[in-house]
C-alpha cells in the first residue's frame, strides 16, 4: 500500500508541493478503507469462518456472558483452523466487531481460561483498538511519505542552489532526521500497540473479575511454542500472542509486552482480590 | 465587544449545564437498562425451573418438601419488583435450587438421565449470566451514585430528577461465606 503511494509520488516527480496532499490523501484513503471493512478484510486474510450459535454453544455462552458483563453488543464469532493457540479481534466499532479463535486455543483452554481470552478480545473491541491502530498506521505512513518527499525536494533543491549557499551542518541534521523519522514512527506504533495490549489485559479483568482465568491462559500460551501460520506483518499486532519470532524481533519493535510481564501483572491482581 | 464576551460566556455556561444534565440522564438510563437485563436473565432461570422440578419428580416423587420450597421461592421471585425484594427472592430461590440439586445427588438414575444433565448445564450457564448481569448493574449503579454525589454533577441531580439507586446485594448467606481459595 505504501509502495503504491511511493510509486505514485515518484511518477509525478518530487518537485510539486501539490503532490503532497494527493499522496497523503491516497494513503489515508486506503488505510481508512481497510479500517472500515476490517472485519471482512481480516476474514479473507486469515481464512476465518464465522460461526452460528449452534456450531459451538459453549463458546457462544462464554461470549454472551462477557457481553452481559461489559454491556457490549454480541460480536461475530469466527474460528480459524490452526493448531497454534491464538485469538484476535477486529472491526471498526463494537457494532461491527469480529472475534476469532484458532481451533488450537479452543482445544487446549479450560472454561475460565477461554473466558479470559474472550474477555481480552472483547476488551480490544471496547477500547476501539482497531481505530487506534488505524490512526497509528496512518500517522506512521504519512510520516514516511512526508520524509521521503522532503528528501526528494531537498535533493532537487540542493542541486539548483548556488554553491556553498547551504549550511552543511543543518543539511546533515535534516538528513539524519528525515531518515530516522519513519523508524521513530514505527517504534511509536509498536509502543502504542504494547500499551493497548496491557490495557486490554486490565479491561478483560474488569469484565470477568477473574484475573486467574486470563493468567492461566497466558501461561499456557507461554509454554506452547507453535506459531500461527498467518504470520503477515499487517495483522501481527491483533493476535493475543505475538506470532512473530521472538528472537528476531527486537524488544523495541515488539507489538506485545513480554508474556512473563503480563502474567506477573495478572498475578499481582489476584493477590489483591 | 463586551456583549460578545458575555454572550460567549453565557453560551459556554449553557453548554456546561446541558452536558451535566445529559450525563446524569444517560447514567440513569444505563442503570434502567442493566436492571432490565437482570430481569431477562432471572426470567430465563425461572422458566427452566418447572421443567427441572418435573424431571426430578419423575425419579424422586416423595421429596415433596424440597419441591414445595422451590415452587414457593419461584413464585416469590416472579412477583418481586423492588431491587431489595428481587435480591432477597433471588437468594431464596438459589438456596431452594441448591436443596433440589442436593436431593438429586441421592438418585443415581436421575443423575445419569440426559434430560437432567442438559437442564443442569442450562441452569449453570443461566446462573453465570445472572451473575454477570448483576455485576453490570452494580457497575452502572456505582457510576450513577458517584456522579450524583460528586461535584459538579451533584448540583444538577435535583434538576435532572435523578436519585441514588440501590446496589444489588446478595442476600444468600451461604454465598456470602464462600471460601476464598489461595494457591
Amino acid at each position: 500500500m505504501w509502495l503504491v503511494s511511493f510509486a505514485a509520488v515518484s511518477y509525478f516527480g518530487g518537485s510539486g508541493v501539490a503532490v503532497l496532499p494527493i499522496a497523503v490523501g491516497f494513503a489515508l484513503l486506503t488505510t481508512w478503507w481497510s479500517y472500515y471493512s476490517s472485519d471482512k478484510l481480516v476474514i479473507r486474510m486469515t481464512g476465518a469462518q464465522v460461526l452460528q450459535e449452534s456450531d459451538n454453544p459453549k463458546l457462544f455462552g462464554l461470549v454472551q456472558e462477557v457481553c452481559l458483563a461489559s454491556g457490549l453488543p454480541m460480536p461475530k464469532v469466527a474460528v480459524v483452523i490452526d493448531d497454534a493457540p491464538n485469538a484476535f479481534a477486529t472491526g471498526r466499532n463494537p457494532e461491527h466487531a469480529l472475534i476469532a479463535f484458532t481451533t488450537g486455543i479452543l482445544d487446549v483452554m479450560e472454561r475460565d481460561e477461554l473466558q479470559g481470552v474472550v474477555a481480552h478480545e472483547m476488551a480490544h473491541v471496547a477500547n476501539r483498538d482497531t481505530l487506534v491502530s488505524a490512526v497509528a498506521a496512518t500517522t506512521a505512513g504519512a510520516i514516511a511519505i512526508l520524509s521521503d518527499m522532503l528528501m526528494r525536494m531537498m535533493w532537487f533543491g540542493g542541486r539548483r542552489d548556488r554553491e556553498g549557499g547551504n549550511n552543511p551542518l543543518l543539511l546533515v541534521i535534516s538528513l539524519v532526521v528525515m531518515v530516522l523519522a519513519p523508524v521513530a514512527a514505527l517504534l511509536l506504533k509498536a509502543a502504542i500497540s504494547r500499551k493497548r495490549e496491557s490495557l486490554a489485559d486490565a479491561t478483560a479483568v474488569d469484565f470477568t473479575r477473574n484475573p486467574a482465568g486470563l493468567r492461566k491462559a497466558l501461561e499456557i500460551l507461554a509454554r506452547d511454542s507453535t506459531v500461527v501460520h498467518q504470520r503477515s506483518n499487517a495483522v501481527a499486532h491483533i493476535w493475543i500472542e505475538s506470532p512473530l519470532d521472538g528472537k528476531s524481533v527486537s524488544r523495541l519493535f515488539a507489538t506485545h509486552p513480554p508474556i512473563e510481564e503480563r502474567i506477573a501483572t495478572l498475578r499481582a491482581l489476584e493477590g489483591n482480590a | 465587544m463586551e456583549l460578545l464576551i458575555i454572550l460567549g460566556v453565557a453560551g459556554l455556561l449553557v453548554l456546561f449545564l446541558i452536558s451535566q444534565y445529559n450525563k446524569l440522564i444517560r447514567l440513569n438510563v444505563a442503570v434502567d437498562e442493566a436492571w432490565a437485563q437482570i430481569e431477562v436473565q432471572l426470567k430465563r432461570r425461572s422458566d427452566l425451573i418447572p421443567n427441572l422440578v418435573e424431571t426430578v419428580k419423575g425419579y424422586a416423587s416423595h421429596e415433596s418438601a424440597t419441591f414445595e420450597k422451590v415452587v414457593q421461592a419461584r413464585a416469590a421471585a416472579t412477583s418481586a419488583t423492588a431491587v431489595a425484594d428481587v435480591a432477597a427472592a433471588d437468594g431464596m430461590l438459589t438456596q431452594a435450587l441448591r436443596g433440589l440439586l442436593a436431593v438429586a445427588e441421592n438418585y443415581p438414575d436421575l443423575k445419569a438421565s440426559a434430560n437432567f444433565l442438559s437442564l443442569q448445564e442450562e441452569l449453570a450457564t443461566t446462573e453465570n449470566k445472572v451473575s454477570f448481569a448483576r455485576q453490570f448493574y452494580n457497575d452502572n449503579v456505582r457510576a450513577l451514585n458517584v456522579a450524583i454525589k460528586t461535584i459538579p454533577s451533584s448540583f444538577f441531580a435535583g434538576f435532572a430528577k435523578v436519585t441514588e439507586r440501590e446496589f444489588y446485594e446478595i442476600e444468600d448467606p451461604q454465598e456470602r461465606n464462600a471460601p476464598k481459595v489461595q494457591f
